[in-house]
């Protein structure tokens, strides 16, 4: 890859960086998904900056080109990204179910002790 | 001492028959305690259940069958029942099989009787998406738990608290096939008792177009499931 290849990934990535950064630090982004993310972008710029460490992942991948592995890798990032979205999103469906279950239970059971607490003043004068 | 028997009706958009529910289950079994589960409802079965002066736990927003019916067995637990019923808000159930199906967990010392409309013999009915998927999740039940559940989707089952206690924290996407198979598995003694049924006059079922993959698919996944934690926890025991 070229040096100008090189610098332009490097100055995107870097823009990147800083745009996740100022979207946790505006609680526009969970810091879960910043890490992801912030992890996923260096850890492109570390390859794609250091020529023997790129050989080496397209060797280690079996493949030919640094670019079908950079591709390989894209896919896998991308994959485990969207289970662990996924995850997340289960998590919070699950959280949300139980709070409204929760709220509900809770006016039903304070309707029903209200009722009580009133039947026992009615009988008690 | 009698058993508490606490009637679970889990209801999304039943305003033309949930009265004829409630008035059946108050004239057949009154001794029996009822909630109604409103799972978000968007018409007036509410307002028509509160009317009635009936027992309602309100969902903010449609849960789903699963989770609906989850809530009023977390209100039977929470209240300390000794057994817990679930019928369909849609008229399809016959009140007066409720007191048998009790009778049927009592006299049976079972720990789950399903309101079964397929034993005996009968035949599956419905549409042939509906009866192929009796038929293959009936089949399955039976391979895995070595004896066949004729019905295993029956939303009228009468269940004892402490077997409750063991699946309230499972997944309640539904609560059929997958509950059966995770129960059994379990140590659970579970029976089939045969009930009338009707199809619904009024409303829409809760299965869309769209269920009849969805549904198979959910429930292969969540029985594969319910399997795989059944032999760890035997395992572990």
């Amino acid at each position: 890859m070229s040096t100008q290849g090189i610098l332009l990934i490097d100055f995107l990535g870097l823009g990147f960086i800083l745009l996740v950064i100022n979207l946790v630090r505006t609680h526009r982004l969970y810091v879960g998904f910043g890490v992801v993310w912030l992890l996923a972008v260096a850890g492109l710029m570390v390859m794609i900056s250091i020529a023997p460490l790129r050989n080496f992942i397209t060797l280690v991948v079996g493949a030919r080109f640094p670019a079908s592995a950079m591709s390989l890798l894209a896919f896998v990032f991308i994959f485990g990204v969207l289970i662990f979205f996924s995850m997340q999103l289960s998590a919070l469906s699950k959280r949300q179910i139980e709070l409204i279950q929760s709220l509900a239970l809770k006016e039903l059971l304070e309707q029903e002790e209200q009722v009580e607490k009133e039947e026992f003043e009615s009988e008690n004068g | 001492m009698k058993p508490r028997v606490l009637i679970v009706i889990p209801a999304f958009n039943e305003e033309a028959s949930i009265v004829s529910v409630l008035l059946g289950l108050r004239r057949i079994v009154p001794e029996f305690d009822r909630v109604v589960v409103n799972d978000g409802a968007k018409d007036a079965t509410g307002s028509i259940v509160a009317e009635l002066g009936e027992r309602q736990i309100k969902l903010a927003c449609n849960l789903g069958y699963g989770r609906a019916l989850q809530t009023g067995l977390k209100y039977a637990l929470i209240r300390g029942y000794d057994i817990i019923v679930s019928i369909d808000a849609d008229g399809q159930h016959a009140p007066e099989d409720v007191p048998r199906l009790v009778e049927a967990l009592i006299e049976r010392k079972a720990d789950l009787v399903i309101g079964s409309r397929y034993c005996d013999g009968r035949p599956y009915t419905g549409p042939i998406s509906r009866r192929l998927g009796q038929l293959l999740f009936s089949h399955m039940t039976g391979f895995l738990i070595g004896w066949r559940v004729y019905d295993t989707s029956s939303g009228f089952k009468a269940l004892r608290a402490h077997v409750c206690e063991k699946i309230i924290r499972a997944t309640f996407w539904d609560f059929h096939t997958e509950t059966i198979v995770r129960l059994s598995l379990n140590g659970a003694r579970i029976s089939e008792y045969p009930i009338s049924a009707r199809e619904r006059d009024h409303g829409r079922s809760m299965h869309s177009y769209m269920s009849i993959v969805e549904y198979p698919l959910k429930t292969l996944l969540l029985i594969v499931v319910a399997a795989m934690d059944g032999l760890l926890e035997r395992r572990t025991r």
